[in-house]
């Protein structure tokens, strides 16, 4: 990936930046694969000024290719993991993906319907959990938080 | 003097100030402004100071991707062409309140026409990326830019018959030495004014990316760092769009005090129109500039010509 040839020291400020950067600016999409609209509802409200997530940097994107977090609510339908799929691999990495309410979580009440693959994690590689029926906005911020603080960790270091 | 140090000079002046990498970064932090007033004025906190910056430095570090439908070297050359376009655009006019940095007669024209290749790149790359939202996008940045273009263009050619000067740096000494030309022609300024808010795609005038239709209109497809380059050029040209209509209606720009007060008063006065209004669809703000601003326009032309004679 490194195509400069830098000292270590110039390379390690670039990552701080990039860190820096990437903990501060994380662009959201929401995806519903499946959900009852629960936990969209909430993570609606989670936007509205009375939370106003754009505090933390948090932009809710309409397009894939800008978007840093891809935000999953329900269980994965069948007809969905194909739609899920395209949707995460056109979001350019560094990507990272919330699962958000109990069925995105473990499938929920959904678990073991004839239409339903299973929860997000069996399709896509999951960061973060926020489980509840629907999560209240304050969990979603808490999920959120937890993923920018396991970046700043540096825990979740990808290609890319 | 000699030929190394004024090449260098020259060089440091276009590169980073006042042009380049200051223009830059007044239009990141002019950006922070624009957003952090509209959220108080939602009751929300609003972004942090550095939040602009740090969009800019995440997109520029991501992946980039081309979409097999695009040309490859129009996708790329777009964003840079629209960034250089506005960055040239600043070279006639008082950045920070300094002399422009090369004047000539007519420069006035040239500064509108490279402001709008900033709208023509951007429904380029609408039409280049082979997405049906990238398309509707273009079209309605297209139709919009033939409704407000030619208004806007007389409205800021009123100061100029004034001056009888079609230089930038020439009608701005004849603002400064004159009564405020919002005062004279206050019908001339209304229109350089939401002409600057539809030249920018601010709310009222936001169809061509209208997040709720079109997702993000023709930069649908546009992500990392070629989206980065947009989201630059546009901020820039924020600053240079202020720069110009406050110099010419607000009674020129003579040094970097009045640039900061003039500017930002108006970004304040355009900001709170931006919060106050919901999105015109396209036919609507094509009425808007064709029935109503330029009968507007030609009412301020025919005061002026009967006014002097």
């Amino acid at each position: 990936m490194n195509t400069l040839n830098l000292p270590e020291r110039w390379r390690d400020a670039v990552e701080t930046v990039k860190r820096w950067s990437r903990i501060n600016s994380p662009w959201a999409l929401h995806f519903n694969s499946g959900s009852c609209n629960g936990c969209d509802i909430e993570l609606l409200a989670t936007l509205t000024p009375r939370f106003d997530l754009e505090r933390l940097g948090v932009k809710l994107q309409a397009s894939p290719r800008q978007a840093d977090i891809l935000i999953c609510t329900g269980p994965v339908t069948r007809l969905a993991r194909e739609r899920l799929l395209r949707v995460y691999e056109q979001m350019p990495s560094p990507k990272y993906v919330i699962a958000l309410g109990a069925c995105a979580v473990s499938g929920g009440v959904f678990q073991g319907c004839y239409n339903v693959v299973g929860r997000v994690d069996a399709v896509l590689p999951v960061d973060v959990y926020v489980p509840g029926c629907p999560p209240r906005p304050e969990a979603i911020i808490d999920g959120m938080v937890k993923l920018l603080a396991q970046l700043q960790a540096g825990e979740k270091e990808k290609p890319g | 003097m000699n030929a190394f140090d004024s090449l260098t000079g020259a060089l440091a002046a276009l590169l980073i100030l006042p042009g380049g990498l200051a223009l830059m970064l007044i239009g990141l932090i002019y950006e922070w402004a624009n957003r952090k007033l509209i959220a108080r004025l939602q009751n929300r906190l609003g972004p942090r100071w550095f939040q602009p910056l740090a969009d800019v430095i995440k997109l520029l570090a991501k992946q980039s991707i081309v979409p097999a439908a695009a040309h490859p070297t129009l996708f790329a050359l777009l964003p840079m062409i629209a960034l250089a376009s506005v960055l040239t655009s600043a070279l006639a006019l008082p950045m920070l309140g300094l002399a422009p940095a090369y004047a000539f007669p007519g420069d006035l024209i040239v500064t509108v026409c490279l402001l709008s290749l900033l709208t023509l790149c951007l429904s380029l790359a609408g039409f280049g990326t082979d997405s049906s939202f990238g398309l509707v996008g273009a079209m309605r940045a297209l139709m919009q830019l033939f409704s407000y273009e030619a208004p806007f263009l007389l409205a800021l050619l009123g100061p100029a018959a004034a001056a009888g000067s079609w230089q930038i740096d020439v009608i701005m000494r004849y603002a400064e030495a004159n009564p405020w030309m919002l005062f004279t022609q206050p019908l001339g300024f209304f229109v350089a004014v939401v002409g600057l808010m539809a030249k920018l795609e601010m709310a009222p005038f936001d169809a061509p990316e209208a997040h709720t239709e079109i997702v993000s209109g023709p930069l649908t497809e546009y992500g990392g760092r070629h989206l980065a380059l947009f989201r630059l050029s546009k901020d820039t040209a924020l600053v240079i769009g202020l720069t110009l209509v406050a110099g010419l209606y607000l009674g020129g720009i003579a040094d970097p005090l009045t640039f900061l007060v003039k500017t930002l008063a108006l970004l304040v006065l355009i900001t709170g129109v931006q919060a106050l209004f919901a999105r015109l669809r396209i036919d609507q703000s094509t009425t808007l500039w064709w029935r109503y601003v330029m009968i507007l326009l030609l009412v301020q032309w025919l005061v002026m010509m009967v006014s002097r004679g």
